[in-house]
């Protein structure tokens, strides 16, 4: 297990935006979390590595825990939290700096400014999101010459180069057309292998294709929460069925 | 680009292959022991026929995962909708296997019946039949699968003449009629093993090139 929650409710204020939420995140799969707009999935994911607490009358209670640490611990570092679990968020958002500075950006965040060694990073990552070969002799082109796939693909490098060990993904190709979303969904299920992957989608065929299991959010509750295969194929809750079979949403 | 998904469609057709080689098993099997009167054999051929049930299931539910997960559409479509036929046609061919081999208690209690050999002919064309229905669909290849469902017709004729021979035989010698009745049914069930490996035919027709041939829609439609 590599990342549980239990009893977690988050309020904004007076407002309720997820309640008891009970749930257990596998390592090493694609966890998608599918709702309507407004239920509470991507208020969800920013708990995993304390987003929401950027924002102002934000309360948490109930637990998370990664690898059995409570990440809400006041004794637990924030920032290593955020390297161990990166986001990709809706848009590519690309810093306008060259390729090459993007990725090295977080490993100099963390001190490493040896140049071969900022170089192995760099070319590491762009390898690992299928980039490389085609990038390797722009390096120091601006990363935002380049497509809005690319861009995506380059900001998950990005965030390969910390070595994390969860991915957050917030309908990372809401902003891309379906070819560039095929191959992003493609690199998802070859990240897999090495990273744990949540990502929250609102297209319920991404969740279906590449999430090994899948959560269905209403109204900040957790309805259903099963391998994909049983999501889609055999619901428990009607709620889930309705949603997934669009009578509702 | 590569698909995660052809991986899983490569699976099914996979299973699909191993599937057919332990259909394609047992009716030599069930053949065999008929030919030599060997009733224990018989009992190995309804063992396997259990596995090849829980085969069918395990495609089926992969098949049904991947259409609700993967909303597949033409030649993706194609393949899964037709796997899922030829999964149920393989099954069929077990229990055509199986009710071969329960034929043979009764034949070997029966006064022996000679000059059955159109039978063994028969037998032969019909499994020579489903390899290449197997393998037309393992190569997609719908010309071998067309010459395929050309030969069920013959068989058709070789069921009749085997119908003949047997009628015979009950008429010229009574006591031979429960044996003849036996023989009737072996018949009969390679028949259907025929028809079956036809529609695997026509399926991968359709998996390679979205055509219809089965109840003569082609000729209809023309």
């Amino acid at each position: 297990m590599k990342i549980n929650t239990t009893n977690l409710n988050l309020y904004y204020h007076k407002f309720q935006a997820l309640k008891n939420v009970n749930m257990d995140v596998k390592r090493n799969l694609v966890t998608g979390i599918i709702g309507p707009s407004g239920c509470g999935k991507s208020t969800l994911l920013r708990v995993f590595n304390r987003m929401n607490e950027l924002i102002e009358g934000v309360r948490t209670t109930g637990s998370v825990l990664i690898d059995n640490e409570d990440i809400h611990s006041p004794m637990y570092d924030v920032i290593l939290l955020r390297k161990r679990v990166g986001m990709v968020f809706q848009r590519p958002n690309a810093f306008p700096l060259s390729i090459f500075d993007n990725i090295a950006y977080g490993p100099r965040v963390w001190n490493i400014s040896d140049r071969k060694t900022l170089t192995e990073i760099v070319e590491r990552s762009l390898a690992a999101v299928d980039l490389l070969d085609v990038l390797k002799d722009r390096l120091h082109d601006s990363a935002l010459s380049l497509s809005a796939e690319k861009q995506q693909r380059l900001c998950i490098a990005r965030l390969l180069a910390v070595e994390p060990e969860i991915l957050l993904m917030d309908e990372p190709c809401s902003a891309l057309d379906p070819i560039a979303t095929g191959k992003i969904e493609e690199l998802m299920l070859e990240l897999k292998k090495r990273y744990t992957i949540v990502i929250v989608t609102h297209n319920m065929q991404q969740a279906a294709r590449i999430a090994d299991e899948v959560g269905f959010m209403l109204l900040g509750e957790l309805v259903e929460f099963d391998t994909a295969k049983t999501v889609f194929t055999n619901p428990k809750d009607k709620r889930t069925a309705d949603y997934i079979s669009g009578r509702f949403g | 680009m590569d698909r995660h998904f052809d991986e899983e469609l490569q699976t099914v057709k996979r299973k699909l292959v191993e599937m057919a080689a332990l259909v394609e098993e047992s009716i030599t099997k069930s053949l065999d022991a008929l030919h030599k009167k060997n009733e224990v054999i018989a009992n190995e051929i309804r063992a396997t026929d259990h596995n090849i049930d829980e085969m069918e299931i395990a495609i089926e539910d992969t098949c049904i995962e991947l259409i609700a997960r993967h909303q597949p559409v033409g030649s993706d479509l194609r393949f899964l909708v037709g796997a899922i036929k030829m999964n149920n046609d393989l099954e069929r061919m077990g229990d055509h296997s199986v009710n071969i081999a329960d034929c043979i208690k009764y034949v070997a209690e029966g006064p022996p019946i000679a000059k059955i050999t159109n039978i063994w002919s028969m037998a032969r064309i019909v499994k020579e039949m489903l390899r290449e229905s197997v393998e037309s669909f393992i190569h997609n290849d719908a010309a071998r699968a067309q010459k395929v469902c050309e030969r069920d017709s013959v068989v058709d004729e070789m069921r009749n003449e085997t119908i003949r021979i047997l009628l015979t035989y009950m008429l010229e010698e009574p006591e031979k009629i429960g044996s003849a009745i036996q023989y009737l049914l072996v018949a009969k069930n390679l028949e259907r093993i025929a028809d079956l490996s036809t529609n695997i035919c026509e399926d991968v027709i359709y998996i390679a090139q979205a055509r219809v041939i089965k109840h003569h829609a082609e000729e209809k439609k023309a």
